[in-house]
């Protein structure tokens, strides 16, 4: 597990340390009026500039013995990330002014939330979708959740969030207004919205959670109304993967004996699913559970985008474009931490809930 | 499939068995309509791709209109919205984008860029997965071992970060947002192929041709990776599709080559900023997608289950 960080550290520095210019990589921690005896020096005190160079122009034109080599960067860059100097954000609006650091955890909850929600969304359909396709095989049922898991898969992600906002904004629409908001984390103009919700104290950063804790209920519906669409984009496109694990894991227990000895004992058909068979056939489905955390993650990016959330996902394209490559590298950081602590959580609940593994 | 028709003068009585169960399997796929439908769209795509130089002239997506631009005047249908302007005399079916270009014309001629580009994501990441799967499974070991870590690293990365920083630093091309796609795409196909060889190298006719004093090398690439390649074939079918939608969510967030290019995420990126004045525009690239990765996957999962017998229903 540190192992894989570690290596996904050098990855990434090597990516965007070794492949662009070591400017691209002082640009967070400059600011453009200072003079450039100043600039050498933090260049220096970055890891980037040898002590030897004579000048800052030098280390701009990239002189013979003016860059430090890659592994001494790669240690002064450890050091900054492992105690959070990440410089100043170059996001357009608010550059210089807060760090990336401030920019990246102020963002970071509403991400946070959108993939919770989304998450769970996927479990509650995924699972009973799977359960009723085994169950009813090669039926109707059956068939529907094929469609409903494959058609999943096949969507554009960007597209299915663009054709819900058509039908719930553009078409449905109440008193002049969409029966639910466009954009934004908090739904104040649509027609079931609060249009003043009133203000939160921020204690998490997460408005779902912030809006319970200062029992501000119209903030709350508001928060709420705003994740419906995102949420059911990121879940839609996610579930096909659940569902067919479910699906294949449901199929094959029914054909155990213990489900027959069940079935024989005279125990009702519904007993013997949801109590004798789906413990078992559930327990693999958590297994992909990593799985699903690195695709949601990944699809935010693309449906904070669509929907104007304003997570790290949407920052991390502009982020992209004014080459802001120390938001990128604390997103891939932060992202490959979730996901390696997530594999590790799934493996130990894992061997927790069967008792025929033992590590 | 070639692999059953390579060897079979040794082993006559399997072979004729794999034959029978290829005749079954084609049976089922003629039985199963899901399966057939997505055949068709593929095949169709296919086509499609491969004709649509001639269909339409691959210069008019250099061609800029202004004074056609988000115009829509399709009589079977109306959008309730006010176009920005008029489309002049000439029918457009699918209106047209934000240059003034007719938007049917533009996903004929994006269906053969996205299908290229999938095709040779999922042909690399096939030949890197074969090669670097089989040695680790076949090897076992320190390869193993340095293998399945590699891969371990970038599994522990959204691959669509990945393939931003990617593009970032390399620069914004097709080259580069193939390349890009393909190194988060590989390491799944080691994985895969690496469970494969594991359960294959075991099997009696490995042991038998050591005996015989066949070298590694003749043994992993003639006799082990042909006899345990077909999850791969199908895995690579699924995929397909989605590499077209990877491509197309990468141009839609912006992350092309050129805002010009014909290809379905970059047209509907245009569609997104013209949300409410022109639907059509996201509409249509997006349905596009939908259909060819829809028909690849429904073909891919219509023959995974077919030779899967767990599976079959």
């Amino acid at each position: 597990m540190v192992f894989v960080l570690f290596a996904l550290s050098v990855l990434i520095f090597y990516l965007t340390r070794g492949l662009l210019p070591p400017t691209t990589a002082l640009a967070p921690y400059i600011n453009p009026r200072l003079t450039d005896a100043g600039k050498l020096s933090i260049a220096r005190a970055v890891g980037v500039a040898t002590s030897s160079c004579p000048s800052f122009s030098d280390f701009a034109a990239l002189q013979n013995g003016c860059i430090t080599p890659l592994w001494t960067q790669y240690l002064y860059w450890l050091k900054n990330v492992l105690v959070g100097n990440w410089g100043y954000t170059l996001l357009p609006g608010i550059s210089g002014t807060e760090s990336t650091w401030s920019v990246f955890f102020g963002r970071f909850p509403y991400t946070a939330e959108l993939d919770i929600v989304a998450a769970a969304l996927t479990f509650l359909i995924a699972v009973p979708l799977g359960i009723i396709s085994a169950t009813h095989n090669n039926k109707a049922p059956d068939h529907l959740s094929r469609i409903v898991s494959l058609g999943g898969y096949s969507i554009p992600q960007f597209w299915f969030g663009a054709m819900l906002l058509l039908v719930f904004v553009l078409y449905v629409r109440i008193g002049g207004l969409g029966l639910l908001p466009a954009s934004g984390a908090l739904g104040t103009t649509c027609a079931l919205c609060f249009s003043n919700p009133g203000t939160i104290t921020a204690y998490t950063g997460v408005p779902l959670l912030d809006a319970l804790l200062s029992r501000n209920i119209p903030y709350f519906w508001d928060s709420v109304v705003a994740i419906i669409l995102p949420a059911m984009t990121l879940a839609i496109t996610s579930l096909g993967l659940l569902t067919r694990i479910v699906r294949s894991n449901m199929m094959e227990v029914l054909r155990q004996d213990y489900i027959t000895m069940a079935r024989s004992k005279g125990l009702k058909e519904r007993t013997v699913v949801y109590s004798h068979a789906l413990r078992n056939a559930i327990l693999p489905a958590i297994t992909v559970t990593g799985l699903l955390v690195t695709y949601l993650i990944g699809g935010s990016v693309i449906v904070e985008i669509v929907f104007s959330w304003p997570g790290v996902g949407s920052a991390a394209l502009v982020a992209a474009d004014v080459l802001d490559i120390n938001f990128l590298e604390l997103f891939v950081l932060v992202a490959g931490v979730i996901i390696v602590v997530t594999n590790l959580t799934v493996d130990i609940l894992y061997a927790v809930l069967d008792p025929r593994i033992r590590y | 499939m070639s692999h059953e028709m390579k060897q079979p003068e040794k082993n006559p009585a399997k072979s004729r068995r794999q034959h029978s169960d290829l005749r079954f399997a084609l049976h089922l796929l003629r039985q199963n309509p899901i399966v057939m439908a997505g055949l068709v769209i593929s095949v169709a795509t296919v086509v499609l791709a491969l004709l649509s130089n001639l269909l339409v002239n691959g210069a008019y997506w250099h061609q800029q209109n202004l004074t056609l631009r988000l115009c829509w005047n399709n009589p079977a249908f109306g959008w309730p919205v006010t176009n920005l302007f008029n489309c002049g005399g000439q029918v457009y079916p699918l209106g047209t984008d934000a240059y003034g270009r007719s938007l049917l014309q533009m996903i004929i001629l994006a269906i053969p860029i996205d299908l290229q580009i999938a095709l040779e994501v999922v042909a690399s990441a096939v030949v890197i997965g074969v090669v670097f799967g089989s040695l680790a499974a076949y090897m076992g070991g320190l390869i193993d071992e340095v293998i399945l870590r590699i891969t371990d690293i970038f599994l522990a990365v959204p691959w669509i970060l990945l393939a931003i920083v990617l593009i970032v630093v390399l620069g914004r091309s097709l080259t580069t947002l193939t390349l890009a796609i393909i190194i988060t795409w590989w390491p799944w196909y080691v994985r895969l192929m690496r469970s494969q060889v594991i359960g294959e190298k075991e099997k009696l006719y490995v042991e038998r041709l050591k005996m015989m004093g066949a070298g590694w090398p003749r043994i992993l690439f003639l006799h082990v990776i042909p006899n345990s390649i077909y999850p791969i074939l199908v895995q690579s079918t699924l995929d397909i599709g989605s590499v077209i939608l990877t491509v197309s969510a990468l141009t839609f967030i912006g992350l092309t080559p050129n805002p010009l290019l014909p290809e379905l995420g970059n047209l509907s990126n245009q569609g997104i900023e013209y949300f409410f004045t022109a639907p059509w525009l996201i509409i249509f690239p997006g349905l596009t997608i939908l259909i060819i990765s829809l028909g690849f996957n429904l073909l891919g999962d219509g023959i995974r289950d077919i030779f899967d017998p767990r599976l079959r229903r």
